[in-house]
């Protein structure tokens, strides 16, 4: 069986087709009976008309004059279908041009026979005030001729309706089908392996249009997650074999040359504080996976940042002062937002922490926080010697270490880190030159600003 | 002390055991969530150190049926469930701390010993003296031989916590964790930093030093 057959919207259409018939074959009804109506009417204000041109005749004549009249009538009409019956109350024919009749009064069809044919003709039995029954009939071609006409018409009608009904049906389910199943085939496509196919769009707006559209945008939003993920397991794979294999070297060095209790313990020291790096490392991983997906479901608080960020400050100053730097805030009071506090402090500390760490001594570090009404801005900037406007992509690119900061202390994670919470907020974050240094901007959306 | 290991890889469980023999304490193991509850239930342990994934029964549930039983015995959950909404689920289930695996194990130690001494009893204190140093809880005012230290707010809380241990080492982390509410590590020393300035404020000048960096392990407060 076709396909199409099967679908919905073949079912549909063969549903409507069914009404639309049904209302079609509904209104021709009307049209006939109001037509056929009308005619009867017709044809039976001419038989009256000649009733009384007769009994007018009688009445002057006599009604004993009656079957003479009639009889003249006949004859005077002859060549054309007409019926004339006059009968007692008993039903005994007296006079007329067609056989007696049970006498009733009413309409009726009679039967004439004419050119050895029988017609149909349309009659009307009238009641005479003698008890007779006068019969008269009129030629009812015309009347049938319009019956058979209507009947044909309709019939015809009724036929193209249906046709045309299934046919649109076929046309309109097909194409709908064709649509459906483009999305089924890029699917198909894409289970195979090809994740860059995307749903034809073709442009008129419709249904099928915003279906395609929004599976495609699902599609760009999957094929991005897997790039990063494929990205990132390329970039765990690369950084950890590096401090894994160093690990390694060690371990076997040591067990390979003879070395006193004291050496190899020392070794061993050495080697667990490699392993807990390396372990901060995935834990740091770990964290990021947990924040791009979102499972850190306490988001829906509103904090107050000026003093997260005082607090934060001041944790920071004893040490910053250890390493020759200064650590300066410009915090507009009474600013709060709507974040987890536990990643927001994370986020701050990491970038406070970036800016020390990768700074000499006498380096100013200054955290601001304000909102101009635009939104609400926290910004770490340094004075130090910044990074290349053309590193500022990769630094946000798990584990990637600017050149110059390959040997220092850290996992290369946490920019990636400040990244993903950033993201999970809503807040866009930009690297700028602070002439001289970096500036390293948080701009939160103006909603998300309670 | 008399510690509860529930844990069901018998190689933590041997590590944990040996290790807490070797601190001097008396340890039982339960490999499994059931067992670990009918012990806990049953006999008297001045704490019990509980593995989050448990089979039989999961530690969340077992935690939860022992504190339901009355039984207040100090919990610490051991686990390599790293969520800070999994420590606060842990924590709300009735647990009194949290360490996630891998550990140092003088981190493990200093917890226990953190955790063994803590009162049953609900007696707050509202002030702590060690030698000729006094830190008034009510008043916030901190006194050595009588005469008045001014600290920052931070540094109080920090004196806070060591006299509240005092005499028993204080890990980073443990600090980290309890003065400063970071679940994360913060590479920078901040721990260091305030705690040199402290120092300088309460030892400095005085003939006998109080706080102590134990190498390796942590920070002590004692005469």
């Amino acid at each position: 069986m076709p396909r199409f057959l099967t679908t919905w919207s073949f079912r549909l259409t063969l549903l409507y087709a069914g009404l639309f018939t049904a209302s079609v074959m509904l209104l021709f009804g009307v049209i006939y009976w109001s037509a056929l109506d009308y005619a009867v009417q017709d044809e039976t204000d001419e038989i009256n008309v000649e009733f009384h041109a007769v009994v007018d005749e009688a009445n002057l004549a006599g009604y004993g004059q009656l079957p003479t009249i009639i009889a003249n009538h006949l004859r005077q009409r002859a060549g054309t279908r007409v019926a004339y019956l006059l009968e007692d109350s008993s039903g005994r024919k007296i006079v007329g041009n067609i056989d007696a009749l049970p006498p009733r009064e009413g309409s009726m069809a009679v039967s004439l026979k004419s050119d050895e044919k029988h017609r149909k003709l349309q009659a009307h039995f009238y009641r005479l005030p003698n008890g007779d029954f006068l019969l008269i009939g009129e030629d009812s071609f015309a009347l049938n001729e319009m019956k058979e006409l209507i009947a044909r018409a309709f019939g015809t009608s009724a036929v193209i309706t249906l046709l045309l009904a299934i046919v649109g049906g076929v046309i309109v389910s097909t194409s709908v089908l064709r649509r459906v199943e483009s999305v089924a085939r890029t699917s198909d496509a894409i289970i195979a392996g090809d994740l860059s196919q995307r749903v034809p769009v073709q442009g008129s707006g419709d249904e099928f249009d915003h279906l395609a559209s929004s599976v495609n945008a699902m599609l760009d939003r999957i094929e991005d997650l897997m790039r990063s993920m494929r990205q990132v397991s390329t970039d765990i794979a690369h950084d950890l074999r590096t401090p894994l294999t160093r690990l390694r070297q060690r371990l076997e060095l040591s067990r390979r040359q003879n070395h006193s209790v004291e050496q190899l313990h020392d070794a061993l020291t050495e080697s667990t504080k490699q392993v807990d790096s390396i372990l901060e490392t995935f834990g740091a991983l770990l964290r990021i996976a947990q924040i791009e997906a979102g499972q850190s479901a306490t988001l829906h608080g509103s904090i107050d940042l000026s003093s997260l960020l005082e607090n934060i400050v001041a944790d920071f100053v004893p040490a910053a002062e250890d390493r020759g730097q200064i650590l300066a805030a410009d915090i507009q009071p009474g600013l709060n937002v709507t974040a987890d506090r536990v990643l927001m402090t994370q986020m701050v500390v990491n970038l406070l922490e970036n800016a020390l760490r990768h700074t000499e001594p006498c380096t100013l570090v200054t955290l601001r926080a304000a909102d101009d009404g635009a939104g609400l801005t926290v910004s770490v900037s340094d004075t130090g010697p910044g990074i290349p406007l053309a590193e500022r992509e990769n630094v946000l690119r798990p584990f990637y270490r600017l050149e110059a900061s390959r040997t220092t202390e850290g996992s290369g994670l946490g920019f990636s880190l400040v990244a993903a919470i950033a993201k999970r907020h809503g807040a866009t974050l930009r690297l700028s030159d602070n002439t001289p240094g970096l500036r390293v901007t948080l701009q939160f959306p103006h909603l998300a600003a309670a | 002390m008399r510690i509860l290991v529930i844990e069901d890889d018998a190689e933590t469980a041997g590590y944990l055991a040996a290790g807490l023999k070797e601190e001097g304490h008396n340890v039982s193991c339960a490999p499994n969530g059931r067992d670990g509850l009918f012990l806990a239930a049953s006999e008297e342990f001045d704490l019990a150190i509980v593995d989050r994934m448990l089979p039989e029964m999961d530690g969340l549930t077992l935690v939860t049926a022992l504190r339901a039983a009355k039984v207040e015995t100090p919990v610490l959950f051991l686990t390599t469930m790293a969520g800070v909404d999994d420590r606060i689920t842990g924590l709300n289930a009735g647990a009194d701390d949290y360490l996630v695996k891998p550990f140092a194990f003088g981190e493990l130690a200093a917890r226990v010993a953190a955790l063994g001494r803590r009162p049953r009893k609900t007696v707050t204190e509202t002030s702590f003296r060690v030698a000729d140093l006094e830190l008034d809880l009510l008043t916030r005012t901190v006194r050595r031989g009588g005469k008045e230290i001014l600290l920052q707010p931070r540094e109080f809380s920090l004196l806070e916590y060591l006299m509240r241990h005092a005499g028993h080492i204080v890990t980073r982390t443990m600090l980290l964790e309890n003065v400063w509410d970071y679940h994360f590590d913060p590479r920078t020393n901040i721990v260091e930093s305030h705690l040199s300035r402290l120092r300088a404020k309460v030892d400095k000048g005085y003939k006998v030093e109080l706080i102590h960096t134990v190498r390796g392990s942590g920070y002590c407060l004692r005469a």
